[in-house]
């Protein structure tokens, strides 16, 4: 299924800003906001996964449904989830796609890849001088 | 011990009515903050890097402070394109330091502006600003406008010290009085409480403002019967409702800034505000996300003439977002080396900016352990600005506020460090 890929703030977003290394952060942004009909288009139940392809790449979300997102649209919360897709294409103003790539979603047994599995698939090295 | 009076450094609402309870080095109760801004201010002593951290033959290992301010020193000395990014969540005396080590360095420094408000400001450099301070809007506003924003979940407190929730000088019953329109492509909590709400179909917000522009004109003939999703029976509403206001305020995010369109998006929607002004008096403010990202605009203008994006490798300053932007920078593998602070690309920009910055030298400057951390080659922690350390923060409306300490956990502060590096700088290129 087509969709526009729409990304930016929530509230769970905004409450992992400080702790982003925990699982709270992954769990507030990996997740796809769409409209029950289309869920149910994807044959998906809430809580299951969706394998979301855009322009610069793909990414493993978890579904949320949410009556407030037009159909055909998702809203993905701003991280480094909804970044592993949008292309770097600015049109001269210096601004991503942010709200306007469109992706391709298909249903996927995947897991949700952490935070730090992300960063490390683009050349990063995981710091864990932290862990408790 | 209770702090009372303490600045929110959080968002751009700079909320300065936080009632803040330590023990000792701790944070036990915030009072008056959103959720947000708890958050932060709860966790943010908690979740420190408790020292420089650097990269040895694919290890991470502790490192001191000299060591790292030596590194940052050499990798930017080294650099024939060094790229400063971030400079929205710390200290207006810190962006002024690095403007100057950008400058002398020959570098390129951008803020988080690029990638929130850019489009913003390129509207207003182009048809001009009619704001005003967020104190006019919340004593005169009977008419509020959301465009392309969530306060509900982005500035939570927005609505409650500025507009819908608060009292007005000038209004006998503000919440009654003021009327509020929401503008989005989506259904937001923000919706449940418009007295308009207007869902805009995805890329179809310029169309929009421009069939308003053309009903405020008296040229409703040429509006179709639905623009953009949009019935012409709701526009005319929403254009009388404008034009009977006594005083309008719109506000609007990113969903202006970052759709098709982008910094034209914000240009009709200045120049909607314009043709309003012939009937009323209507303002129009950027709803800005960092808090000191307003702050880096300021400095960054007062010192070099530009907002964000200025580059001095020509040794003047000069500025073409698309081109000096960070963002571009990284995606065309142009910068060879770059300084972070006070901000997170790893989060907050496309994968391939981030498969360049991992390939490249980089240091950040942050408190914490962020999406960046495993990208860069060295982090060097600081304290945070209003807990820890007090500095100068531009409010979404341009107001400077001076944000406060109200704990000692013993980090420097940002200025400190992009100082020493600076002194650093200057011991080889001298000014």
């Amino acid at each position: 299924m087509k969709a526009l890929f729409n990304t930016g703030r929530t509230v769970a977003q905004g409450q992992g800003l400080e702790v982003k290394a925990r699982p709270e952060y992954m769990e507030a942004t990996s997740i796809c906001m769409m409209n029950p009909v289309d869920l149910m288009d994807l044959d998906l139940e809430e809580g299951e996964r969706v394998l979301v392809r855009g322009p610069a790449g793909e990414v493993v979300l978890t579904t949320v449904q949410n009556e407030g997102i037009p159909r055909g649209t998702v809203y993905v919360p701003m991280g480094p989830y909804a970044n592993a897709v949008v292309d770097t294409e600015t049109h001269a103003t210096g601004m991503p796609d942010f709200k306007s790539c469109i992706v391709d979603l298909e249903p996927t047994d995947d897991e949700v890849k952490s935070q730090t599995e992300l960063m490390e698939a683009v050349g990063g090295l995981a710091y864990r001088g932290d862990e408790e | 011990m209770i702090h009372e009076d303490m600045i929110c450094p959080f968002c751009g609402c700079l909320c300065d009515d936080l009632v803040i309870e330590t023990k000792g080095t701790e944070v036990v109760r915030v009072d008056n903050a959103c959720t947000l801004g708890s958050h932060k201010l709860m966790n943010a002593g908690k979740h420190r890097l408790k020292g420089p951290i650097m990269r040895d033959s694919g290890q991470w290992r502790d490192a001191s402070y000299e060591e790292a301010i030596e590194y940052a020193a050499g990798i930017l000395l080294d650099a024939d394109r060094p790229l400063l990014y971030g400079w929205s969540s710390t200290q207006g005396e810190a962006q002024g330091t690095g403007v100057s080590m950008a400058e002398l360095l020959g570098g390129v420094i951008d803020s988080t502006t690029s990638v929130c408000h850019g489009p913003s400001i390129l509207a207003i450099q182009e048809v001009g600003h009619p704001g005003c301070t967020l104190g006019q809007v919340k004593n005169r506003a009977d008419l509020i406008v959301y465009w392309g924003c969530n306060p509900t979940e982005a500035h939570p407190r927005h609505m409650s010290r500025y507009t819908t929730y608060a009292d007005g000088y000038f209004l006998e019953n503000a919440f009654r009085d003021r009327k509020l329109i929401l503008v989005d492509v989506r259904k937001t909590e923000t919706a449940s409480i418009a007295d308009e709400f207007v869902q805009v179909k995805p890329g179809g917000d310029y169309a929009v403002l421009s069939a308003l522009r053309a009903i405020v004109r008296g040229r409703e003939d040429v509006v179709p019967p639905t623009v953009a999703g949009v019935t012409k029976e709701q526009l005319l509403r929403v254009a009388a409702l404008c034009k009977e206001a006594k005083f309008g305020a719109l506000f609007f995010g990113v969903g202006l800034t970052m759709s098709p369109g982008k910094y034209k998006n914000v240009r009709n929607a200045i120049e909607l505000v314009d043709e309003l002004n012939r009937h009323t008096k209507f303002t129009l403010t950027p709803l800005r996300g960092h808090y000191n990202v307003y702050g880096s605009n300021e400095v960054f203008t007062w010192m070099t003439g530009y907002p964000y994006a200025v580059d001095f490798s020509r040794q003047i300053a000069f500025y073409n977002p698309g081109e000096t932007t960070a963002v571009d920078l990284m995606a065309r593998k142009e910068c060879d080396a770059a300084l972070i602070v006070a901000s997170d690309p790893g989060a907050h920009f496309p994968k391939k900016c981030l498969e360049h910055l991992a390939s490249i030298p980089t240091v950040l400057i942050d408190p914490m352990h962020t999406m960046t951390t495993p990208l860069v080659k060295c982090q060097i922690p600081t304290a945070v600005t209003g807990m820890d350390a007090p500095g100068t923060a531009y409010r979404m409306d341009g107001v400077p506020i001076h944000v406060k300490k109200f704990l000692d956990l013993g980090y420097p502060t940002d200025t400190e460090i992009i100082g020493k590096i600076f002194e650093k700088v200057k011991e080889v290129r001298h000014p």
